[in-house]
């Protein structure tokens, strides 16, 4: 197939690409762009491990054609943090054991940080709702739950959020 | 002893930083220089004989850079025993389940392989296929393996004597059959492969594995070459939940295609590739026949299942047994029966799965509660007059050391507000409960045990090399922990390097839930004879006895008086200057029974710890719709020692979430002729987010003696009893004991159905007796 020439913004990086019409935007940022963070696992937009945000809006980008991300803004999991200071939800993911094996992580987080820009103090169901679409199958969503919750906001009861594990957490962070 | 520095804290695990950030690879994101991609062609007939294979035109295709047959293959068969092995990488005679594999292709794209199995011609005679074991074991047409009569691929017999005997003395007999049908295990991670021969000739590969030792032996059998040139590589696993314990033909194709090319390829499965052509669970007929006494205690038991196999082998062996061990462990049976037969069909291959046993756990519970029932007796009461005790041994002669069954069963029913609940819902309500028990180890002969060693370096810090696996449970992060309890460092002062054939030395693997007991004692006792030469150094320079000593915080002290001090670093440089290394090598071998063997000798010390557990749940039905909403769910394990219980909550809540939510009420394959027909993740429904109930975990202690600090498996018993609990839970709440699963709202309604009718109906008789 006949190759087109586009530019996409991601993760405030412009990047030049000659991409073919049926290309999706994962296989673009995963192929051309070694942004493998974005996962492939159901490859027919049901599983969520491919989340992306265009325009900060959480997709599928299994489900999206490269061409049509052109003239966004792309932001992929690689893009959360800033250079190694991780965001407040990648640090509760780490805090509260939401991470297994890791596979849906990238995705979850892309799902959760646009819920926390629309809505910086979620309760459990309003997270539920939010990452309804992104399947793990380790961790029986409870932890991912609870991280996304107290992301924004450290809960002074949970043994996980930091501000309240002094003790347990020198030398680690 | 509690004053450890690490072990027993959660600690967030050593891999999530790198998890969070997007860079953790997995096999799929690798790029190698000059790499092909691979495809596999395969059967789309359940049952057939291969006539003949022409690979001309996909050959000749540009882009195509080699494709492989059986014929290049020698005929080199797997299976997990020398008397299982009849499962070819690629077909060269027949075919036996629709996914059977018949080709391999690499090309320089994507689109060339898949143009390319268009172009192979493969001509077969269909063969009549049989898709379901009671039906295999009575046809008289083609056999899909000529040396199995009756299509019975393995029979597992155990006899402990006096059964009939003891059934003539029960007060009270019943006899019932469960069914449940295949699930799968939907890893995040689609399988993918990716394997390159370098200039030594060395087959360096990379894979999602339970283990890379059992990776590479039947690699280096295949492709007839020593063990030390098969490099088997870590990389991050996404999910393995028993489905990645063995050899993929896809490891072999790939390899081959790497040779026949010389160059790297990758392999990656489509989603349905990974539900038809990895591992499935075995779907299951099981009858109990259970005899007590007038208290309820059980006296006898016979049980006999059928187990649909699939195509081949595989575990078979272990996956006829594990069902019915797992219950004998977790109940005294009094004098028991089982006969488990493990059935070919022409279905994909069925291995083992985090919920082995759905049905054949499930059904023995909900049996327990119909024979409560009938005594009077609750049915937590019922349990604790049959549970297993410490220092007892189990029908085939294990002995249990450590066990707190009965402390789980009294626990959860506690937090579950249990007596207060049970009897006294309102309707549609229900509550359930489960108990479990799961092996710390299966027998693996000469693969039982794990070895670790640990080489200090001249910063202070350590590299640690073992051969365990983290599959995403955590192992990685458990191997680290001990090894910075027993060294007196910090985590981050750790490096390390696990889980490749090429460093590591033996090891189990993680699937027969063993990686802490062997592979993490291994670690443990490395890193104390590691310890022991840095303490021999730092006593001459403290001038003390090295058994005054102990190490913390990257600093060794003297235990009574910690001002008497030095770093570990200059311990280790003093060391070094003094023409000593600081390295040390440990081993740990679980004492089993060797002549243990799962067909002929099912008798004997089966590993050295098992786990209990006791799950409870909570359920709401809607009788209108048969939907089951699950109000909480109570987890609660004898793990002997809980080393991370950060990370050992995650095990209980994924439990519940695989073995209960998904197992008991949504997760099955649905076939026409032998193909799956919701092999993709919109139609096979997995538990999302809102699905979930709020999990309340308890984890109980017993300290197991043989474990380091006391450890033992942690998190199957209770994906195994939440099927058990959510099975009751739903019975208990439309007033039906339900004996097909999973309970999915159909099967809700037609009980709730047949229930008003039968009410119905004797209504209708007993007014007309009145008249």
């Amino acid at each position: 197939m006949e190759k087109i020439s586009i530019t996409l913004d991601v993760n405030g990086k412009l990047c030049e690409l000659m991409v073919a019409p049926n290309d999706t935007l994962l296989e673009v940022l995963r192929d051309d762009l070694d942004l493998t963070g974005s996962k492939e696992s159901c490859g027919e937009g049901v599983c969520g491990s491919c989340t992306v945000h265009i325009d900060g809006k959480p997709v599928r980008s299994c489900l999206t054609l490269a061409l049509e991300a052109e003239g966004s803004k792309i932001k992929t999991v690689e893009g959360l943090a800033n250079g190694d200071q991780l965001t407040d939800l990648q640090r509760s993911f780490i805090n509260h054991g939401a991470v297994q094996c890791g596979f849906c992580t990238p995705g979850m987080l892309m799902s959760a940080d646009a819920l926390l820009n629309e809505n910086p103090d979620p309760d459990r169901t309003e997270v539920k709702k939010a990452l309804a679409g992104n399947i793990c199958r380790c961790t029986g969503y409870a932890k991912i739950i609870e991280a996304v919750v107290h992301a924004n906001h450290p809960h002074e009861g949970c043994p996980d959020c930091v501000p309240y594990r002094r003790s347990e957490r020198k030398g680690e962070e | 002893m509690s004053d450890y520095a690490i072990i027993g804290k959660r600690m967030p695990r050593v891999d999530s930083r790198t998890k969070v950030m997007g860079k953790a690879k997995f096999t799929a994101d690798l790029k190698l220089p000059g790499m092909l991609v691979g495809k596999i062609l395969r059967s789309p007939l359940a049952h057939a004989r291969i006539l003949s294979i022409d690979t001309t035109k996909a050959e000749s295709l540009p882009g195509v850079k080699a494709v492989v047959t059986g014929k290049d293959t020698e005929g080199v068969k797997w299976g997990v025993f020398a008397y299982t092995r009849d499962q070819q990488f690629i077909q060269t005679e027949k075919v036996r389940y629709i996914g059977d594999e018949v080709a391999g292709v690499a090309a320089v794209d994507e689109e060339t392989a898949l143009k390319a199995l268009d172009l192979i011609d493969v001509e077969y005679e269909e063969l009549p296929a049989v898709f379901e074991p009671m039906e295999a074991m009575a046809s008289d047409t083609e056999l899909i393996h000529e040396d199995f009569p009756n299509n019975i691929n393995i029979h597992v017999n155990i006899d402990t004597g006096n059964v009939d005997e003891n059934f003539a003395k029960a007060h009270y007999i019943r006899e019932d059959t469960f069914v449940a049908a295949e699930e799968s295990y939907f890893q995040a991670e689609p399988y993918a492969v990716v394997a390159r021969f370098d200039h030594e000739e060395c087959l360096e590969i990379w894979c999602p594995n339970g283990g890379p030792h059992m990776k590479s032996k039947p690699l280096s059998n295949a492709f007839k070459i020593p063990l030390h040139k098969v490099k088997v590589r870590k990389i991050a696993i996404g999910g393995a939940f028993g489905g990645r314990s063995e050899i993929c033909p896809a490891d072999y194709i790939c390899a081959l295609l790497a040779k026949k090319t010389n160059h790297p390829v990758k392999i990656v499965f489509t989603r349905e590739e990974n539900t038809i052509a990895t591992r499935q669970g075995h779907s299951m007929i099981t009858t109990h026949k259970t005899g007590v006494d007038e208290n309820g205690q059980v006296l006898a038991r016979e049980t006999t299942c059928y187990m649909d196999g699939g195509a081949y082998s595989s575990t078979g062996p272990i996956a006829t047994s594990v069902p019915f061990l797992s219950m004998e462990q977790a109940y005294r049976m009094g004098s028991v029966r089982y006969n488990g037969y493990r059935v070919y069909t022409n279905k994909p291959i069925r291995g083992m799965i985090r919920v082995h046993g759905r049905c054949f756990a499930a059904g023995l519970d909900i049996q327990l509660d119909l024979i409560a029932e009938q005594l009077g007796l609750d049915p937590v009461e019922m349990r604790l007059r049959n549970s297993r005790q410490p220092g007892e041994y189990t029908s085939t002669k294990s002995y249990v050391g450590s066990c707190a069954m009965d402390e789980t069963i009294q626990k959860a029913a506690e937090t579950s507000n249990w007596k207060e609940k049970f009897g006294k819902l309102p309707a549609y309500h229900g509550i359930g409960i489960g108990t479990n028990s799961v092996q710390t180890g299966f027998p693996m002969g000469i693969r039982g045990g794990s070895q670790s060693f640990i080489k200090f370096n001249e910063d202070g810090q350590a590299t640690v090399m073992s051969g365990v696996v983290d599959n995403g449970q955590g192992n990685d992060n458990m191997l680290v922990q001990i090894a910075a309890e027993e060294l007196g460092l910090l985590p981050k002062d750790i490096h390390l390097v696990s889980a490749d054939t090429e460093t590591t030395s033996s090891d189990p693997g993680s699937y027969s839930q063993v990686s802490t007991f062997v592979g993490g004692q291994a670690v443990m006792i490395a890193a104390k004879n590691c310890r022991k030469k840095l303490f021999d150094v730092a006593s001459k320079i403290l001038k003390v006895e090295p058994d005054t000593l102990v190490a913390k915080n990257r600093m060794i002290f003297v235990a009574d008086d910690p001002e008497k001090s030095i770093s570990i670093k200059k311990v280790v440089r003093v060391s070094l200057l003094n023409f000593n290394s600081v390295n040390a090598e440990g081993g740990y071998w679980p004492k089993v029974d060797m002549k243990r063997e799962w067909v002929k000798n099912p008798y004997g010390q089966m590993c050295e710890a098992f786990s209990f557990g006791t799950t409870i749940v909570e359920v709401k039905v809607d009788p209108e719709t048969g939907q089951v909403d699950v109000l909480n769910a109570t987890a609660c394990q004898d793990v002997g020692k809980a080393l991370n219980p950060l990370v050992l909550e995650g095990q209980f809540e994924g439990s519940i979430a695989m073995g209960g939510q998904g197992g008991m009420l949504t997760e099955y394959h649905e076939w026409k002729d032998g193909r799956c027909l919701n092999s993709t993740m919109l139609d096979y429904k997995v538990p999302l987010a809102c699905d979930m109930p709020e999990i309340t975990n308890i984890i109980v202690e017993s300290i197991d003696p043989k474990g380091p600090y006391g450890a033992k498996e942690a998190g199957m018993s209770i994906a195994m009893s939440a099927a058990q609990a959510y099975a009751a839970a739903v019975s208990n709440a439309i007033g039906v004991h339900m004996d097909s699963f999973p309970l999915t709202p159909d099967k809700i309604l037609a009980a709730i159905k047949e229930k008003k009718a039968q009410e119905t109906q004797a209504e209708t008789a007993a007014m007309g007796k009145v008249n």
